[in-house]
């Protein structure tokens, strides 16, 4: 059970999270809604603690994460993957190494770090790639992948660490609509087959509606709304959204309007 | 707790060993070749370093025991201390002597490397024999070192700070002409064909199509000279041609490691000082764009 | 027939007259004063740094004597001998030679170690600590701010004579000046792989060596590469204060007048920097080419 409460985040004088309170039941699929700038990302970075919270506590079981450091905050890290807009992974280096920077946690420092892997590691991170019929690619470099590839890899790394939580910021922002669906459906079938928790940035309504069994709508950095994807009407969505509204709501889950989404602004993270 | 559930994919993946190692081979595979080779470079590389070092009388006896020495030696620096007023005059004396000959080899140098960047730049003089032979020529003069040029000039005029200026403004010779002749070979051509255009001889282009481009440009590099000139200027004396450099390996002689260490704070504010000016200048001049250096 | 480009009415002529030639009055004047600094400049220098041009012309004639001097005779009929002759001590210098070389190599290699330990420290957007990033970059200027041959000199007095005070003097320095070069090179790395990576829960170091070392390295090798070309220029003269190479024997034969010796031994070192140049060179190329085709 992740909690958080009354977590804020302020970036100087601007406020980017805003005391939310929120319970995440282990397994569910929660779809995190809201205008760009709205605090999304910034939450879902003090989950892994990418960002620290100005204020409040996030507790997971008996664990409090916020004040976790050291060693206790890598494996903090490695239980709650993270997958990013930008996919973020290692041009230069190969896809199965890429894949298998999820078992660094796991693995022992001094081995890894002359690239020594174990079987087993290697096993796993072949596994994810299988789950995600790139395979085949283990050997190219990861730069050289189409955007798709790029971030099935990543979802790929983040299966590797077996986490209990995956936190996706944006992840299908940057790809066209079938790659959308694709990774879409790898994220849902995670969540299905190993019940792992899946916290997903989304700025498509459609696509949150589709995917996710619980929504949470957030502007201003504070949570204006958390419940059933069904309970979230269209003036709901309208106050959520305000100008962007039309553009949200009016598109179906396959046509996202890839030139539209391309044309947008990636969310803002303040530094 | 849906713990014991996510552990379900690494037994699953682990449970498939066989299967995985079935169908991908080549990355269960340990490619001997390749680990005998990185681990035969790394010994290499590591070998030729340690033998090295061995080669060279490296030994623990004679780090240990010359650490400890520049410990004491450390010790001995505190409070830097010039002795007495009117040493401190004859050491402030001789840091204006570093950077005049700073000042006046840079200029120099820039001065006579001018006409000749012209010379040795392609798009000015298109002769291939002309270039190779001036570039070479160049090379020649840059490759001696600037301690070099001051003991042959100490053999022309002497000792002292007038043969550091001549060798500072040799061996940036070197260096300006190959500098110059580069940045007027970038230069763009639109400007000179504008003034070919309306009927400009060569010198015209030159001087209204090439100049006004070029000028700003070779400023900066100088300067930048200028800088890094200052600082070889401090040791240039350690050969006898001038500047502080000569006070400074004399009180390391003598072991006066007081005077030592207020001459390196000396010539550490000097260079700051040099170099915080000349960056000024250098922006004022050029923006804020990179210099090639 | 050409045109004659219309006049215009003289009032608005002599205003636009006025202007342009007030700006570049302005501009003139601007010239003259900088003129006039500089000037100045020069004549302070010239009085400080004792520049005497009746002297220099006077003797100006030494310069190509001198360097009539250490040109060898080479007569075409016996000009083995003279070769001979000439390089009498070949086999030895290149020993010497090879042990700049040997000085240079160990002090980029030191260096460039101490630099890559260094960098990530004092690169704003690894080092986690404000003031280790302050202290390890003043460590660095003081490094690359003192010169060589002063850090050579204190060594040549705590170490003993010989080419262990050089290694370490040029190490010092390579320090300074990689340490800062590699420093940048890492504050304009891609940052979002070392977030990937971070958030797996690797370590500082692991962070560094996967998703840091494979975008910096090839710059690494090629600051290296040319600082090592600058060091072996260093080396050369090391020996001018007792820290090995061959700058030794170079400048005992300028201060004994062993004309003949100066040229040969100058003719080693030119050609030694000259074939280091061209392959270091090379290597970068071949170094960036492998950079754009992977």
């Amino acid at each position: 059970m992740l909690v958080l409460e009354g977590v804020s985040r302020r970036f100087g004088a601007k406020v980017a999270v805003d005391k939310v309170e929120l319970t995440v039941v282990p397994g569910s699929f929660v779809g995190v809604i809201g205008r760009s700038g709205a605090g999304k990302s910034t939450l879902l970075r003090m989950i892994n603690r990418l960002v620290d919270p100005s204020d409040g506590r996030i507790r997971c079981g008996d664990v409090d994460v916020t004040g976790l450091r050291g060693r206790e905050l890598r494996d903090w890290r490695a239980r709650c993957a993270m997958i990013f807009q930008q996919f973020n992974l290692v041009g230069r280096l190969d896809v199965l190494t890429n894949v298998l920077m999820g078992r660094l946690n796991a693995a022992p420092s001094a081995k890894s770090l002359v690239r020594l892997w174990g079987v087993e590691d290697k096993a796993i991170a072949l596994a994810a790639l299988e789950q995600f019929d790139i395979a085949g690619l283990a050997a190219q470099r990861a730069d050289s992948l189409s955007g798709g590839q790029q971030q099935r890899v990543a979802i790929a790394r983040a299966l590797a660490q077996s986490p209990e939580i995956i936190l996706a910021d944006e992840p299908i922002a940057s790809l066209d609509p079938r790659n959308t669906r694709i990774v879409m459906d790898a994220l849902q079938r995670i969540n299905r087959t190993y019940g792992i928790t899946v916290i997903c940035n989304l700025h498509s309504l459609e696509l949150a509606r589709g995917y996710c069994d619980r929504l949470v709508g957030m502007a201003a950095g504070r949570v204006v709304f958390d419940g059933l994807p069904e309970s979230l009407t269209d003036d709901v969505a309208r106050e959520l959204y305000g100008l962007e509204a039309a553009d949200v709501i009016g598109e179906g889950a396959t046509s996202p309007a890839a030139a539209g989404w391309g044309a947008r602004s990636p969310v803002a993270i303040p530094a | 707790m849906s713990a014991t559930r996510t552990q379900r994919f690494e037994a699953e993946a682990l449970a498939g060993l066989r299967g995985l190692a079935a169908r991908h081979p080549s990355i269960f595979r340990v490619n001997w070749p390749r680990r005998l080779l990185s681990v035969a470079i790394v010994a290499v590389l590591a070998g030729l370093f340690v033998s090295g070092f061995w080669a060279l009388g490296f030994s623990f006896a004679r780090i240990a025991g010359g650490l400890d020495k520049l410990v004491e030696f450390a010790g001995f620096m505190l409070p830097p201390s010039p002795g007495s007023y009117a040493t401190f005059l004859t050491y402030l004396m001789a840091l204006a002597q570093t950077l005049a000959i700073a000042f006046l080899g840079t200029l120099t140098a820039a001065i006579l490397a001018f006409p000749f960047g012209f010379l040795a730049a392609k798009n000015v003089i298109p002769n291939v024999f002309l270039h190779f032979s001036l570039r070479r020529g160049l090379d020649v003069v840059r490759g001696v070192d600037v301690l070099i040029w001051a003991l042959i000039w100490i053999n022309v005029v002497g000792l002292g700070p007038f043969a550091g200026i001549l060798a500072v403004a040799t061996s940036n010779f070197g260096e300006f002409g190959k500098l110059f002749s580069e940045a007027i070979e970038a230069m763009n051509k639109k400007a000179v064909e504008g003034v070919a255009s309306t009927g400009g001889g060569k010198l015209h282009q030159v001087r209204f199509g090439l100049l006004p481009q070029v000028f700003p440009v070779i400023v900066s590099q100088v300067l930048y000279y200028f800088e890094s000139n200052t600082r070889s200027a401090t040791i240039i004396g350690v050969v006898g041609a001038g500047g502080v450099g000569l006070h400074l390996y004399e009180q390391i002689r003598m072991l006066e490691w007081q005077h030592v260490s207020f001459l390196v704070l000396m010539i550490l504010l000097t260079v700051a000082v040099i170099d915080f000016v000349s960056g000024r200048l250098r922006f004022a001049i050029i923006g804020n764009a990179k210099i090639a250096a | 027939m050409s045109h004659v480009i219309a006049r215009l009415p003289e009032p608005r002529l002599r205003a636009l007259e006025d202007a342009y030639g007030a700006a570049v009055a302005a501009k003139r004047r601007q010239v003259l004063l900088g003129g006039l600094v500089l000037a100045a400049l020069v004549g302070l220098s010239a009085w400080a740094g004792e520049v005497d041009l009746a002297k220099f012309f006077a003797n100006l004639w030494r310069f190509p004597s001198y360097i009539g001097d250490i040109v060898p005779t080479l007569r075409l009929a016996h000009l083995g001998e003279d070769l001979a002759e000439w390089y009498w001590g070949l086999g030895y210098w290149l020993r010497l030679m090879g042990e700049t070389l040997l000085i240079a190599y160990l002090g980029t290699m030191l260096g460039g170690l101490c630099a890559i330990s260094l960098c990530f420290l004092a690169a704003a957007n690894l080092s986690r600590s404000a003031r280790v990033r302050w202290l390890v970059r003043r460590v660095l200027e003081f490094c690359r701010t003192v010169p060589e041959i002063v850090f050579a000199l204190i060594f040549v007095a705590a170490f003993g004579l010989g080419p262990v005070p050089g290694v370490l003097a040029i190490a010092i320095h390579t320090t300074g000046a990689l340490g800062k070069l590699f420093s940048e090179v890492v504050e304009n790395i891609d940052m979002k792989p070392v977030e990937g990576v971070s958030a797996t829960g690797a370590t500082w170091l692991e962070t560094v060596r996967f998703a840091v070392l494979p975008q910096v390295l090839s710059n690494f090798a090629s600051y290296g590469l040319l600082r090592f070309e600058i060091n072996v220029r260093g080396a050369a003269v090391m020996g001018f204060v007792g820290a090995g190479g061959i700058g030794q024997d170079l400048i005992e034969s300028i201060r004994k007048f062993y004309y003949s010796d100066v040229s040969a031994i100058l003719l080693i070192i030119i050609a030694t920097v000259m074939v280091i140049d061209l392959a270091t060179e090379r290597l970068r190329h071949a170094l960036i080419g492998m950079e754009r085709r992977s």
